[in-house]
């Protein structure tokens, strides 16, 4: 769903912190028709000009908080991620990313579901592999977005 | 029967920010003549789970000023919201709960749980549906059928016990009997070839006549969304549990006869025909005191040739189900539940679908085939 617009298109720009680029950015909106509790959100497939950024260096800035890692994101069992809310994905990434276009392959993986899945008791010991189209049933493709990069910003 | 609009046909206004949740509210009052009736997904709509008082009472101030009633409230469960553990069934029946609660409070009858959603949860929820005055239904979603027991045992359930608390919501793709022509545009704009649209269909047609290669009974209890991904899994691994071995076997058979050299994606195209539900229409009318509330569920409403302004889905039998819900004496909601700008999100926003306009075009279809007067047609 919504494949192109995942990622909002001006939003790509390197994270600075004390003077210095320590990462890059991206808004991004939920690929479903409706929020979820945030704990089900696990993390990205990311890709920028073919270097692959797991989630391990993701973090996640939603609903006014600063950004957060995929682990805590785990334990916001009770907090929502509404299906209006743009959130802010920050990829620790040293020196950012140059200036100019890149090639961004991206998937959302949201272990959302309808009931009672096969997969459920697999899931709590680990989430899915983030690009493997599991988790993310609404968009089920890896989509590719040629991004200019934008202004630095103060994180 | 009365008819209104799930706001879920707006999915894709609402993502844009095109359309506010009261410029979806005064669409139905003002524009579609003869409709009051709303129903939301409360995780779209609503800021969730708390909407907070001062929404409530806009809710209801809006609900008076443009003369609409909340029909149905739809709800899900997700059961991996802990994350360590996969959530029981008395959590599912606590979720369900809280959700029943907030459909009260913005003056819902009825709430529908998902097709998944265990008999055994609607039961354990019931003294609060009773508490709360709300009837709760099951979706019935295509390719499920109402043949079966996921129907049936909800049936027998209220009749044994005399309640019509716990009903069914029939989902109008089960009364579908082929795949949408905006669906199969979607696989081919992705590289699936013309000739597995076309087996698609005559696969269809096949298994609607009950000449198909094997029963489509035995697909039927899987969501469509869990049998596509195991298609893909059997067609990668060769693997699949006992019984879709044989439908994927002749359904990859099938396939290989018509479409040259077929992808994985010219596959998953054919494999659409068992998405089908072809369910009876004289089990509708037979059920249709259970019925809590329907989805009138489509995906592409396009001009009927030689007539202008009137409108079909030719994937849909529209006319048939609602005969079979009218003759069984059905009085409720049929709630516009617009699917098809799935289809057309791979493109930009430029080339996607106007929902409001298909809405209309829908609302066209159910005055004429329900009789309902509008004094005013628009468009």
């Amino acid at each position: 769903m919504f494949d192109n617009y995942l990622i909002r298109s001006d939003s790509l720009r390197n994270d600075v912190v004390d003077g210095e680029v320590v990462g890059f950015s991206l808004a991004v909106r939920i690929a479903n028709y409706r929020g979820v509790f945030l704990s089900l959100h696990t993390g990205y497939y990311l890709t920028v000009d073919g270097v692959d950024y797991p989630r391990e260096v993701q973090t996640f800035e939603v609903n006014g908080k600063p950004p957060r890692s995929f682990d805590e994101i785990k334990g916001c069992v009770w907090e929502h991620w509404d299906y209006d809310d743009e959130a802010i994905l920050h990829v620790a990434r040293p020196g950012g990313l140059a200036p100019g276009a890149h090639e961004i392959r991206f998937q959302q993986c949201v272990i959302a579901a309808y009931g009672y899945l096969p997969t459920d008791e697999e899931w709590v010991k680990a989430p899915p592999k983030t690009g493997t189209g599991a988790g993310s049933d609404k968009t089920p493709q890896v989509i590719t977005y040629h991004l200019e990069l934008n202004d630095s910003v103060e994180a | 029967m009365k008819i209104g609009v799930s706001f879920y046909s707006y999915q894709q206004s609402h993502f844009f920010k095109e359309l506010t949740l009261e410029d979806q509210i005064r669409e139905v009052s003002q524009n579609l003549p003869g409709a009051d009736g709303i129903e939301i997904v409360d995780e779209m709509s609503l800021r969730y789970p708390d909407p907070g008082e001062d929404f409530v009472r806009r809710w209801h101030s809006w609900m008076e000023q443009y003369g609409t009633v909340p029909v149905t409230m739809d709800v899900s469960f997700d059961v991996l919201q802990f994350r360590d553990h996969v959530m029981s069934y008395d959590e599912v029946a606590e979720r369900l709960m809280r959700d029943m609660r907030l459909a009260k409070r913005l003056g819902f009858s009825n709430v529908r749980v998902l097709s998944t959603c265990p008999v055994e949860v609607m039961i354990k929820a019931l003294p609060e549906a009773e508490r709360l005055d709300l009837r709760l239904g099951k979706e019935v979603h295509q390719p499920m059928r109402l043949e079966g027991q996921q129907v049936t045992e909800i049936i027998e359930f209220a009749e044994r016990n005399g309640t019509d608390r716990l009903g069914i919501v029939p989902d109008f793709g089960i009364f579908g009997f082929r795949p949408s022509e905006v669906l199969l545009a979607q696989y081919e704009r992705r590289g699936a070839k013309p000739e597995a649209s076309v087996a698609a269909v005559e696969l269809s047609a096949l298994l609607r006549k009950g000449e198909g290669p094997f029963d489509l009974a035995s697909v039927a209890t899987e969501t469509a969304g869990n049998l596509r991904s195991e298609f893909k899994r059997y067609l990668t691994s060769g693997d699949s549990t006992a019984v879709l071995a044989e439908p994927f076997a002749a359904l990859r058979d099938f396939a290989r006869a018509r479409v040259p050299d077929p992808s994985e994606l010219d596959y998953i195209v054919v494999a659409e025909a068992i998405m089908q539900s072809n369910t009876g229409l004289d089990t509708m009318r037979q059920l249709a005191g259970h019925v809590v509330s329907c989805h009138g569920k489509f995906n592409y409403m396009s001009e009927i040739p030689g007539h202008p302004g009137q409108y079909q889905d030719i994937a849909i039998d529209y006319e048939g189900a609602l005969k079979a819900l009218s003759d069984g004496g059905y009085e409720g909601y049929i709630n516009t539940e617009y699917e098809g700008q799935r289809y057309f999100q791979d493109r930009t926003r430029a080339e996607m679908m106007d929902e409001v306009d298909q809405v209309r075009r829908h609302h066209e279809m159910l005055r004429r085939l329900l009789g309902i007067a509008a004094p005013a047609e628009v468009n």
